[in-house]
């Protein structure tokens, strides 16, 4: 009685698991690039070519100057701006309002913000494709506003699609910056810690082995 | 010592117990650390330790007044009998008018009064504090007590003709 | 000097007394590592209030800047991001620490006769725990921590007569707003107090019945050591591994424990696609959902965690011990561990008509835990004494 209640149980949970992974879309997991180069590349993108409509208001200008960007391309960026001004999209939330009918989200958190978090957004950035109408369609976020700006859709060849592929991975090792600046050091300051709690931890284990010495002796109760 | 060394009461005191006791006390004060540094100023209050001042807006004989660190500070644009009568050296802390100012023309000082803080209001021919009565000249200083010192010249230079920074 | 101070203190105030009892306190000398998590618990504890309170200097508990305020600790307050890695991190560990200090408790019986008031204690703790974190989780006023607060305190709608008012009267409001951020943040500040206060009254019932010890009987008076130093450094052997576990997850993975919807600032007029309780609630949640009817799932939810209470009653051997000597009570505890774990499964993931029933299974599983214990407990002591028990757990049925 009690096995033919079981085994259709333990069956329906394994199926349940398929289903629920064929619900979900399937993010591209490629890795992405933690370098400081790449970082800088993304940063001179989402500045120059995110910055058209999307803001980053949790990263002012002298956060840039932190991470790396020379000074002179932050001048350049923030114009008479000071250096202490969040990075403001160039075009006005009104007017992005009223050519795309939603306003541009704000790009600070966005690597961490959506479930699948830095791969989500470079899957969302590579998912554009034409369908059999000829409109180009986001395979990731299907009602998305924002055009196919880096231009995925019309890749001509394997070598355009690499290009535009590391852009995107240029992108989000950018914005995962933006999400979480303090990452680097967090890490850093991470290898000392486990270091310093792992000799501390084994001088307390031998310390405890020579202070129950005399009780281990006793044996079991 | 061995003779003491039972169940009841084991030898503890030694070498490793030391060692793991300095090893302990020392991490957790410098575990202390991020906690007493997070009261500091933080990253976005520092980034306002500067202001940029246009002076091209305050007419001759104007004075504007712009923060800095979250005070007061005073942009006086001084004219030339202004700057004559600031020669003398008649108050109470005498300091040369030419040590307090980068250009005569105008005259940069922190708008709190050395007595006790309060921000001292603009009067003929200097500042007059409300709170008790401090009176200080076109220089900043002060020409009648209790303030005890002159009007503080904050660290500031300027960037071009018409543009200070100050901090 | 010293001494003339001490004296001079003691005359006024009992410390020395304190400290010697405190010191002395007889513990049994068997203990496992399983007996530290009580320890860890309260150091967790300290670390939860230190760096909430460190917090607070930057924190700003109003709709238009809290999610501000949280992103100015994690960029410009200095270690701010470590502060705030260390209490959400910590809040997940205080569950997951309390789990198995309560497992433990489970599994060889410490809640049995008479220690009926630690364990009671040990409960209202547990409740206490579950207010603080669901109250602090509505703090940085994320997609999660907003549809988080106004999903459960609509349960309360399951009030008789006044649902409706109750909800409000919680909220302050007709939807979650300012003043529920607000009077949250007061009390989540409030109720880590309340629990130092709870945990002082678990700690004085503990001196009084003393730890239970896995072999399931009393221990002889010469298997009974001092607290002092045998009991501290092993509790600070597990403070060591502790924090080494606890530091992986604050510096190298903190975000894990936090639900990418919460990186979204608050929004009434949108619900995340698919909203879950951090981890520590799932099991209740899926015994929420399993009942298809508002006011019966959220008394399930209750009596999910309140029954606990009842265990010193349900579980009727007079075999001492818990799981030790107990082959069934064993099983049955291993049965339970699994089920909360397909709880946990099941509150996780959307309902699907599958996962609902599976939902449905464990919950009544979960129940008939308890409910057959009286039973179950009485024929399997029968069954054990008449198969034989070693001498010493026979000598303590007479």
């Amino acid at each position: 009685m009690k096995k033919h209640f079981l085994l259709p149980l333990l069956l329906s949970m394994f199926s349940s698991f398929a289903l629920a992974n064929e619900a979900e879309l399937v993010l591209d997991q490629t890795k992405i690039p933690t370098d400081k180069a790449s970082v800088l590349r993304g940063a001179e993108q989402v500045a120059t070519v995110c910055g058209a409509c999307h803001g980053l208001k949790y990263i002012q200008y002298r956060n840039l100057l932190e991470l790396g960007v020379p000074k002179e391309t932050v001048d350049a960026w923030r114009g008479d701006k000071p250096l202490n001004t969040a990075m403001q999209p160039q075009m006005a939330p009104a007017d992005a309002q009223a050519a795309f009918g939603v306003v541009p989200p704000d790009l600070s958190l966005m690597a961490i913000a959506r479930e699948g978090r830095e791969h989500y957004l470079y899957s969302y950035l590579m998912g554009y494709k034409a369908n059999e109408k000829g409109e180009i369609e986001n395979r990731i976020f299907t009602v998305t506003k924002m055009p196919d700006i880096l231009g995925i859709s019309g890749a001509a060849d394997d070598k355009q699609r690499e290009e535009i592929g590391a852009k995107a991975k240029d992108i989000t090792a950018f914005l995962n910056w933006a999400a979480d600046p303090h990452g680097e050091d967090r890490k850093n300051l991470g290898i000392y810690v486990m270091i310093y709690l792992f000799i501390m931890t084994i001088l307390l284990i031998l310390w405890k082995k020579q202070i129950w010495r005399k009780v281990d002796e006793m044996g079991p109760v | 010592m061995s003779g003491k060394d039972n169940v009841v009461n084991p030898e503890r005191r030694n070498f490793l117990g030391t060692v793991t006791t300095v090893a302990g006390v020392g991490g957790a004060a410098v575990a202390a650390w991020p906690f007493v540094n997070s009261m500091n100023p933080s990253g976005d209050v520092l980034s306002n330790a500067t202001t940029e001042v246009d002076l091209k807006n305050i007419p001759e004989g104007g004075m504007h007044t712009v923060a800095w660190q979250g005070k007061p500070v005073f942009i006086l644009h001084r004219n030339a009998e202004e700057i004559k009568k600031m020669q003398e050296l008649s108050t109470i802390e005498p300091v040369a008018d030419e040590k307090r100012v980068q250009d005569p023309k105008w005259l940069v000082v922190v708008g709190i009064c050395t007595h006790l803080g309060c921000v001292p209001n603009r009067a003929e021919n200097g500042w007059k504090c409300a709170c008790h009565g401090s009176q200080y000249d076109d220089s900043g200083r002060v020409t009648h007590g209790p303030a005890p010192h002159n009007l503080e010249v904050p660290p500031y230079k300027f960037v071009s003709a018409d543009k200070i920074v100050i901090g | 000097m010293f001494k003339r101070t001490l004296a001079w203190i003691d005359q006024r105030f009992p410390l020395t007394h304190f400290v010697k009892d405190t010191a002395e306190y007889g513990t049994p000398r068997n203990l496992s590592y399983w007996w530290n998590f009580g320890s860890l618990a309260g150091v967790v504890l300290v670390l939860q209030l230190v760096t909430g309170i460190f917090l607070a200097m930057h924190y700003k508990a109003d709709i238009a800047t809290a999610f501000d305020s949280i992103q100015h600790i994690m960029r410009d307050v200095n270690y701010g991001w470590l502060l705030r890695y260390m209490h959400s991190t910590g809040a997940s560990a205080f569950f997951a620490i309390i789990y198995i200090h309560m497992a433990r408790t489970l599994f060889y019986g410490s809640y049995r006769a008479p220690r009926e008031l630690l364990w009671w204690t040990g409960q209202g703790l547990l409740l206490l725990l579950m207010a603080t974190a669901f109250m602090g989780y509505l703090l940085p006023w994320g997609q999660m921590s907003y549809w988080g607060a106004a999903v459960i305190t609509n349960l309360f709608r399951a009030t008789p007569f006044f649902g409706e008012q109750v909800v409000h009267w919680l909220r302050g409001d007709f939807q979650v707003g300012d003043a529920t951020l607000t009077r949250f943040y007061a009390l989540h500040f409030l109720f880590p107090f309340i629990i130092v206060g709870a945990v002082l009254v678990h700690l004085i019932a503990l001196h009084t019945v003393k730890s239970s010890n896995p072999s399931g009987l009393e221990l002889k008076q010469k298997d009974i050591i001092p607290f002092h130093p045998y009991f501290t450094i092993k509790d600070l052997v597990g403070v060591g591994a502790y924090l080494m576990v606890f530091s992986v997850f604050v510096f190298f993975v903190p975000n894990t424990l936090i639900e990418a919807a919460n990186n979204i600032p608050a929004n009434p007029m949108q619900t995340p696609a698919h909203i879950v309780p951090e981890w520590y609630f799932l099991p209740f949640y899926a015994i929420l959902r399993s009942v298809p009817d508002l006011a019966g799932g959220v008394v399930a939810m209750g009596l999910s965690v309140l029954i606990f209470a009842a265990l010193p009653y349900l579980d009727r051997s007079r075999i001492s011990g818990g799981a030790v000597y107990r082959p069934v009570y064993r099983a049955m505890f291993f049965v339970f561990l699994v089920n909360m774990v397909v709880l946990g499964y099941v509150g996780a993931v959307p309902p699907t008509d599958r996962t609902i029933i599976i939902g449905q299974v464990a919950t009544l599983v979960y129940f008939g835990t308890f409910l057959f214990l009286p039973f179950v407990s009485k024929k399997e002591e029968a069954f054990l004494i008449k198969r034989g028990l070693p001498p010493a757990v026979m000598d303590s049925l007479k």
